[in-house]
């Protein structure tokens, strides 16, 4: 005994660590898979339907197969807040909700009447959401989105957050994730961009945007739901509908929708991106080689140049594109034009149609932006960054800073070169 | 008799990890809501503040090389003013410790152990700091000497992988001289790293010309947790105040980084071997007062009285999280302004008395 307790004296590390071990290792050994307990929630639905707050969650619960196939239930909860919501559907997974795998949040049209940012704070406070979660719109209820994107991973192995980080970066060309949308809700003008995909009825619509028909009667799909009260969006789940994503977006001011915008909206949009390529623009009836032809030329590269100046006490902000084309089709008469698509010599009449289009786009998004008093391109902030004592002055006289993009005057200067 | 000096370069790596402490996840946040991006310059006129106690530190060491600092003040000031001033170290340091524990704590426990109860981690901290604290300077120094180059290298990963994400250049000077201020008084407590230094003064082995390698290792770690900060507020800007953990967040919310994975656990890594270094300085200076002010006591007993109210003091009366934050930002500040600066500028008076006195006697 007595040598014991000089062996525990010499090396209390030693007796600390048995203890520790005898302390944790009963735990971990006996306590039951964490699988068990939590479910993993891959997407969020947000709805509000009947004054009610409708939180879907695309969720995956890990089970041994042999045919690798994930097994997806979307499972709802109705409530009076959405923490309220959350709860419910938890208690009808059986599972605590685990949202740190949640890469999408699908808000329904009808949520962005009110300030959204309110019904989402709670998703945004939370600190285990660590990854990127992408936020995007959708015309009708999320939680039919959710269930029609689970049909897309079965049938096409296409997960909704791949369609997504694509328009984002192909088309949006920005960061559409909750905390791109929280960044410009708290900038200058409380304007933000997200991905807007609507679900269409698959009858309706022939379009090849779409990217999957899905009929709610796959085995796989399952649905549960918080509330026992049937509601709208499982009903309408009955019928056909197609995700159709033609890269449209949807623009918000203070939370609230202001703008749909088309893919040709959010092209003028990004004009001043410089990571905003391959643009497609399309010149008819241009004199080449002799003959009338109608040219397509996609944007190589783009150097964007921005100043921004108060003149007479009124703000100007100059922008100098210089944009490099390569000529990718030919529509006419002239056949060893149209085999040589490679001809990429810039006529002045060609750099003159190509700015003339180029200035229709910066028009319809100026006005876009001006009429909703929105700025997506950091006009406002390159102002107060640059003109600071100006700006501050400008609006004390004028109007408040929500307003300030109306008064901006902007002036374009296209050039344009062969690649 | 038993060495208990360390040298220099462990002595730089205690500094360094005392200037990580508090500053890297919640205070970037914090002060966020005060003084914006303007922040910065908070940081940087309190470490400039900071840095006026290491010449202080090196000249009283200069004076003293080999005594204690609580014989040093109780020559010069008598005892019961003394064992007042080691009071004061002593809730300074407990509550720097407390306040480390804490934001630690709420950061793991909601990145991974949302169900944990506080005793769990009380016993995977707490035996780990007692052992330090009994086994001296010279032994956790040691440990932290070999683990220093994970600590800075897993820093330097997260700031280096926030470079990918898109950043832009932070508004500055949006907030009023006030605001400066304010910010200022309110995280003061999460400074005054230097104070540990003067509490071990005859434990640190100095050579001549050695004195500047330990303005090296502040510099360095001062300069990390600035670009920390100008990272921080460049990547989140105007969102920053939603983001309570700076360091890992770093590395969240990086779109180019999802797919491989929850790269963050190189912060949870880096953050974790952090606390318990800076929990064991905090401690150890804990037990130092603890036993100046009662020299018969032994060091197992000031351990103990540590735990015991570490773990009284956090559960029934600290509890939540909140109070521990709101304490640092509304009485603590006091504390951290005694301890940080006036006993430097005493500490001063002390030096400058003494080469009074030798200047005196050599005329």
């Amino acid at each position: 005994m007595k040598k014991l307790i000089d062996y525990i004296k010499r090396f209390p590390m030693i007796v600390i660590l048995i203890i520790i071990l005898l302390f944790f290792t009963p735990l971990a050994v006996f306590s039951p898979g964490e699988n068990r307990n939590r479910g993993v929630v891959t997407a969020i639905g947000l709805d509000f339907v009947d004054n009610e707050y409708e939180v879907s969650l695309l969720t995956f619960i890990p089970t041994a197969n042999q045919t690798y196939k994930q097994k997806n239930s979307v499972i709802s909860g109705k409530g009076k807040s959405v923490v309220d919501a959350i709860s419910k559907a938890s208690v009808a997974m059986g599972r605590d909700v685990g949202l740190a795998h949640a890469k999408t949040t699908v808000v329904s049209e009808s949520m962005l009447a009110e300030d959204v940012a309110e019904s989402l704070s709670l998703l945004a406070h939370i600190a285990s959401l660590p990854e990127n979660t992408v936020f995007v719109c959708t015309n009708t209820s999320a939680k039919e989105m959710l269930q029609n994107s689970q049909n897309l991973v079965d049938e096409l192995g296409l997960q909704l957050e791949q369609i997504i980080s694509y328009n984002a970066n192909e088309l949006y060309v920005t960061d559409t994730s909750l905390e791109a949308f929280y960044k410009g809700y708290y900038s200058f003008l409380k304007s933000s961009l997200i991905g807007y995909i609507p679900l269409v009825d698959s009858e309706d619509t022939n379009t090849d945007s779409s990217v999957s028909s899905s009929q709610n009667t796959d085995t796989s799909q399952q649905e549960v739901q918080g509330d026992s009260s049937p509601q709208g969006g499982a009903q309408s789940s009955q019928s056909k509908k197609k995700i159709l994503n033609e890269g449209e977006a949807v623009l918000l001011k203070s939370g609230k929708m202001v703008e749909k915008l088309s893919t040709y909206q959010l092209s003028g949009i990004n004009l001043l991106n410089p990571k905003d390529l391959n643009q497609l623009i399309k010149i008819n009836d241009v004199d080449l080689n002799g003959s009338i032809m109608d040219l397509t030329y996609r944007l190589k590269d783009k150097k964007v140049l921005t100043t921004t100046k108060f003149e007479n006490g009124y703000p100007v902000f100059y922008a100098k594109l210089i944009l490099s084309v390569e000529l990718v089709e030919t529509e006419g008469a002239d056949e060893n034009t149209k085999s040589n698509t490679e001809y990429s010599e810039i006529t002045p009449e060609i750099a003159n149609k190509i700015e003339e289009q180029i200035n229709k786009k910066y028009v319809t998004a100026v006005n876009l932006l001006r009429k909703n008093g929105t700025d997506v391109i950091g006009v406002t902030s390159k102002f107060f960054r640059n003109n600071r004592k100006d700006y501050k002055k400008f609006i004390e006289n004028h109007d408040t800073p929500d307003n300030f993009i109306k008064y901006v005057t902007f002036k374009l200067t296209t050039v344009v070169q062969p690649d | 008799m038993k060495n208990t000096q360390i040298s220099l370069r462990q002595c730089g790596i205690i500094i360094a990890m005392c200037i990580f402490a508090n500053k890297i996840l919640l205070m970037p946040s914090l002060m966020f809501e005060n003084s914006k991006s303007d922040s910065i310059f908070v940081l940087i006129f309190l470490f400039a503040l900071d840095f006026i106690a290491l010449p202080i530190f090196l000249r009283l060491k200069k004076h003293y090389p080999t005594e204690r600092l609580y014989d040093i003040l109780k020559d010069k000031i008598g005892v019961f003013v003394t064992k007042l001033i080691f009071i004061l170290l002593i809730v300074f340091f407990f509550f720097k410790c407390l306040l480390v524990f804490s934001v630690t704590y709420v950061y793991f426990k909601n990145q991974i152990y949302h169900d944990e109860f506080i005793f769990l981690a009380f016993i995977s901290f707490l035996p780990v700091i007692s052992h330090a604290a009994i086994v001296g300077i010279r032994a956790f120094s040691r440990t932290m000497e070999l683990f220093f180059f994970f600590v800075i290298a897993g820093f330097i990963v997260c700031l280096c992988i926030s470079l990918f994400t898109p950043i832009s250049m932070p508004y500055f000077f949006t907030t009023t001289a006030k605001d400066f201020f304010t910010s200022t008084y309110n995280h003061i407590f999460s400074f005054g790293d230097f104070a540990f230094l003067f509490l071990v003064i005859d434990r640190i082995k100095i050579s001549d010309g050695e004195e500047k390698s330990i303005y090296k290792y502040a510099f360095f770690s001062m300069l990390l947790v600035l670009i920390l900060y100008i990272l921080f507020f460049a990547k989140y800007q105007i969102t920053a105040f939603m983001h309570n953990n700076a360091l890992a967040d770093m590395l969240v919310f990086s779109v180019q980084f999802n797919a491989i994975g929850r790269l963050d656990i190189i912060a949870m890594i880096t953050i974790m071997l952090m606390t318990v270094f800076q929990m064991e300085i905090f401690s150890f200076a804990f037990c130092e007062c603890f036993q100046s002010i009662f020299p018969l006591l032994n060091r197992a007993y000031a351990i103990v009285f540590f735990d015991i109210l570490f773990c009284v003091l956090y559960y029934v009366f600290v509890g939540k999280y909140e109070n521990v934050v709101s304490s640092v930002v509304s009485w603590l500040p006091v504390l951290g302004m005694i301890v940080s600066y006036l006993l430097p500028i005493l500490f001063w008076i002390i030096s400058y008395q003494k080469r009074r006195g030798k200047i005196e006697k050599t005329d």
